[in-house]
């Protein structure tokens, strides 16, 4: 414990040299969970995704230098409010957590739907109930389907709700059979669905409709502004669109105007 | 994806693993004689502080220590942590964690040598100082081996915990890849070079150990 402290306060002199309050050394932080295409993901040597190539968009129009951080995301909270990161960018859902962020306005839609291998039994959302559903760890669908949640009646339904720590985990499991059906996000769901063909289908229908926003810490609005600002542009000049093309995410999905 | 790509990608992981592994060792060697030596202390005080740090370190996870040891300042002082690396934040708890259980592997290893030896080092007009160096170090150090291999090939694998503060250490990036890509196939090449990686250090314990056994 001593040095622990002893260490803390050699590091904040060390630290005390160049201190930076939001990004006055001009890079953009970007937070993101690299387990989420199309959104945010590794392919080959770099971190690429709609979100991140709308950000990295966003830096090159203003003149910031763009850093792509992968994060834990069970530590998003903390990395945002220590300043480790500038934002949390990453298909990231407003509902739910309204007051925890400064949000950006609303500019992609996204479902939560329900994952079911092809041909399984499973064809409503009344066919979960005694079944075995995933969810990834603190998403919105996780909090909605459990005790106190919008949707907590359909979550009671189920035999058990496993919290997984990441889609990609959640799909496998859902392909060896560990659960029987996975509620997650459309546009990840989609991705999966053409990585693996055949092997999986949606449910017609969906469990609820949430909106992704770009969060920024609390009373960020000054970083918030400048950021929407551009995001519009890109938006109005069919950059956005063009984005999402190359990442298989429906045109009608895109609803920022 | 292109296993060529995806091998270039592991090497990148697998250098920041061993970066992370070479500093803890640095740090966590001569820390843990540090922390026997005043865990062994006969002031009440000294001893009681080490004890006390040893007891937290054991007692608490590595990965709860490693995000403390991350976000404390910033939390606990305010201090901004865009000047403050996670490597270094990384090694800081790896190298405090492993240097409590380097303190207890050599405090068992120093109490089993014999206190004759020290008291016929005295009789000979042996300072303290040298006693410990010359006389009892030398036979801990060979004692301490296989405790030791057994602690540094577990922080080979402890590696992973790093990314509890986002650092892309091998594990990662296997992860990472197993889901841009849908497949098992990174996890498993993952799981051969951590073996080859552990392969290689258990060969070097055993070439240390053969190497010190000079009276056998």
């Amino acid at each position: 414990m001593r040095n622990i402290l002893i260490a803390a306060a050699a590091l904040a002199v060390l630290a005390g040299c160049s201190q930076r309050s939001t990004f006055t050394d001009g890079r953009f932080v970007v937070g993101f969970d690299a387990d989420f295409p199309p959104y945010g993901f590794k392919e080959g040597s770099e971190y690429k995704g709609f979100d991140l190539d709308l950000a990295r968009a966003v830096c090159a129009a203003k003149g910031w230098e763009f850093v792509a951080n992968p994060i834990n995301w069970d530590a998003k909270d903390m990395e945002l409010n220590s300043g480790a990161i500038d934002c949390i960018w990453n298909g990231f859902t407003i509902q739910g957590r309204e007051k925890a962020y400064t949000w950006s306005s609303p500019y992609v839609d996204n479902s939560q739907v329900v994952l079911v291998k092809a041909g399984s039994p499973i064809k409503t959302l009344a066919d979960l109930a005694g079944k075995i559903v995933g969810v990834q760890t603190d998403t919105p669908v996780m909090k909605a389907l459990s005790k106190g949640g919008d949707h907590e009646k359909l979550g009671a339904t189920f035999a058990k709700l496993i919290v997984e720590p990441n889609y990609n985990q959640a799909v496998n499991e859902l392909a060896a059979g560990a659960v029987d059906a996975v509620a997650m996000d459309v546009g990840v769901a989609k991705r999966k669905m053409s990585d693996l063909p055949g092997k999986f289908e949606l449910l017609g229908e969906i469990v609820m409709t949430e909106t992704y926003g770009i969060g920024f810490k609390l009373g960020n609005e000054e970083l918030r502004d400048q950021v929407e600002a551009e995001l519009r542009k890109l938006f109005a000049d069919g950059t956005a669109a063009k984005i999402a093309e190359q990442y298989g995410i429906e045109k009608s999905a895109l609803i920022l105007k | 994806m292109s296993y060529s790509g995806m091998v270039v990608d592991l090497l990148s992981g697998l250098a920041v693993s061993v970066e992370i592994f070479v500093l803890t060792l640095a740090v966590a060697l001569p820390l843990g004689l540090v922390v026997a030596l005043g865990r062994m202390s006969k002031s009440p005080v000294v001893s009681g502080l080490f004890r006390l740090y040893i007891s937290v370190v054991r007692g608490t996870p590595l990965m709860l220590q490693i995000i403390f040891v991350y976000f404390a300042p910033y939390f606990m002082f305010g201090m901004p942590l865009a000047s403050y690396p996670r490597l270094l934040a990384t090694v800081i708890a790896f190298g405090l964690n492993y240097g409590a259980y380097f303190a207890e592997i050599y405090r068992g290893g120093i109490l089993s040598i014999d206190p004759g030896q020290r008291e016929a080092a005295a009789a000979l007009g042996f300072p303290r100082t040298t006693t410990f160096m010359r006389i009892i170090l030398p036979q801990v150090v060979k004692r301490v081996i296989p405790a030791v291999g057994n602690e540094v090939i577990t922080l080979v694998k402890d590696t992973s915990l790093a990314f509890t503060i986002a650092v892309t250490e091998m594990f990662t990036i296997a992860r990472q890849l197993s889901s841009s890509n849908t497949t098992m196939a990174p996890l498993v090449a993952a799981g051969v070079f951590y073996y080859v990686f552990n392969f290689a250090v258990a060969w070097a314990m055993e070439r240390i150990e053969k190497r010190l056994s000079y009276y056998d």
